[in-house]
């Protein structure tokens, strides 16, 4: 038996097999939490959001450090991670993490290269508005978080967005920003204080590489987290509100947003046209009676990700890898069969 | 309660038909809190030509749909709204997102642009704003 069976076999069985699986599970949990009459639709976005993307993250993180682990047999999860120089390394599963890793990446350029941020202009006709969005910002204590973070670009086709992972900053697009109230830019602003706060653009991207490197559970999962996502903008809109964001501006910003630019290629179907509608209705909603918050803001979901991840990465190493050998030994087995 | 989101449609009538939301829409915003059939067709009559028979049908049907709920007075039927503007549209939202499927992007922006097509649509959206933005300051 060559020893690239496993790694090059291995491999094309977690994405043909193991992660769809995965995403059959969490398929059928969103499915369950999406039902649930307790609460409404707008709860429950950080557990849904943990199923969308941990049905392929965990299992490919526990698969990766499990190849390290059986590369170096029996060692500690730190000395697997640090101390490579021994002698008794098992190559195969080595490999098998390596194949992995290169397919996980290369299957993960996609969203990279799309990810783009907009380019903030400092011209002198963009001073003014930039002079005027910084006092709207002081003058306005929901708004503090977005200190010395909102920026303005010459993009025509952008209207208002949150870009960065870490440090997520507000683009205003100068010609949209230019028919817009001061009311109206304060409470979008006060929409996409809450992504900043929330590190939206980071889940975001996240959440898009998680079904990026499931290319055939992806159409399992899509629906849902289209679902999420809109629940999400849904959820941006309240809280702003909550947090004093004026909802009739609030509304007019967000149809002057979705306009299209003269000559910009349109993306969106009827059926998105229905979610704005209902934003614009519950904003209309909320004019009448200020809502309540509904639900938790989600500053846990980060916190509780990472702890899932570090327990996908060390269980191998402290409960044994099992499953790998069932993967490995499955592998090779296929082959002796269709070799014969 | 259940509905079937109404494509092409937009504020109350996502849920509701054409004449279930014009009603609705006037028991929120003259907040009739306990009406009868004849308060409502009072206000619609200002609007437009209406019988009796027909208001009186649609807002049997809205009891009958869980949005108002009615108690005897005599001869007559004392209605009024079961949920707010706020919790009927935030109760919709289930039915909303259960038709979205389209495309979604990892940047979060405001809105996302929609196609040229439904630019009356979008003109529809602001005068709805206007007209409650109007509704608000009488």
């Amino acid at each position: 038996m060559i020893e690239a069976t496993f790694p090059l076999l291995g491999t094309a069985f977690v994405v043909l097999g193991v992660l769809p699986a995965f995403a059959l599970v969490a398929k059928a949990g969103l499915v369950l939490l999406e039902r649930q009459e307790l609460g409404g639709p707008l709860h429950g976005l950080g557990l849904r959001y943990v199923l969308l993307t941990g049905s392929s993250v965990l299992p490919l993180a526990w698969l990766l450090s499990a190849g390290l682990h059986q590369a170096e047999t029996g060692k500690s999860a730190l000395v697997c991670l640090f101390d490579h120089d021994r002698t008794e390394l098992c190559f195969e599963p080595g490999y098998f993490a390596l194949v992995l890793a290169a397919a996980v990446l290369a299957l993960s350029l996609g969203v990279m290269r799309k990810h783009r941020g907009a380019r903030s202009s400092s011209t002198a006709a963009t001073e003014a508005l930039i002079a005027r969005l910084t006092r709207i910002v002081a003058s306005d204590p929901a708004l503090a978080c977005l200190r010395g973070r909102v920026f303005v670009t010459d993009e025509t086709s952008f209207a208002l967005g949150t870009h960065g992972l870490l440090k997520p900053r507000v683009f205003v697009g100068s010609a949209f920003a230019a028919h817009l109230s001061d009311e109206m830019l304060a409470s979008a602003l006060g929409h996409e204080a809450e992504h900043v706060r929330a590190l939206d653009p980071l889940r975001y991207l996240i959440l898009q590489l998680a079904l990026a490197v499931n290319p055939f559970g992806r159409f399992l999962l899509e629906p849902h987290a289209v679902r999420w996502q809109a629940a999400r903008e849904a959820h941006c809109d309240r809280e702003a509100v909550i947090h004093g964001a004026a909802p009739l501006p609030l509304a007019d910003a967000i149809v002057r947003a979705a306009r299209p630019a003269a000559r910009e290629v349109v993306a969106l179907g009827a059926r998105d046209t229905t979610v704005l509608k209902f934003r614009i209705g519950m904003l209309l909603a909320f004019a009448e009676r200020a809502p309540a918050r509904c639900c938790p803001q989600g500053a846990s979901a980060f916190p509780v990700a990472f702890v899932l991840l570090l327990i996908a990465l060390l269980l191998p190493h402290r409960t044994g890898t099992a499953a790998l050998d069932v993967l490995h030994t499955g592998a090779e087995h296929t082959l002796t069969y269709f070799w014969r | 309660m259940t509905f079937r989101v109404r494509s092409g449609k937009k504020g109350l009538e996502l849920r509701l038909h054409n004449l279930e939301a014009t009603i609705m829409d006037v028991v929120w915003s003259k907040q009739l809190t306990s009406f009868v059939v004849g308060d409502v067709l009072a206000i619609l009559e200002k609007q437009r030509e209406i019988a009796y028979t027909t208001v009186m049908t649609t807002v049997t049907r809205l009891y009958e749909k869980g949005i108002l709920e009615r108690e005897r007075d005599g001869k007559r039927y004392l209605y009024s709204p079961k949920l707010t503007r706020a919790e009927f549209m935030e109760s919709t939202a289930r039915e909303v997102l259960d038709e979205v499927v389209g495309g979604h992007q990892a940047i979060a922006l405001l809105a996302e642009k929609v196609s040229e097509a439904s630019a009356d649509e979008l003109d529809d959206l602001e005068a709805l704003i206007q007209k409650r933005r109007e509704e608000l300051e009488s």
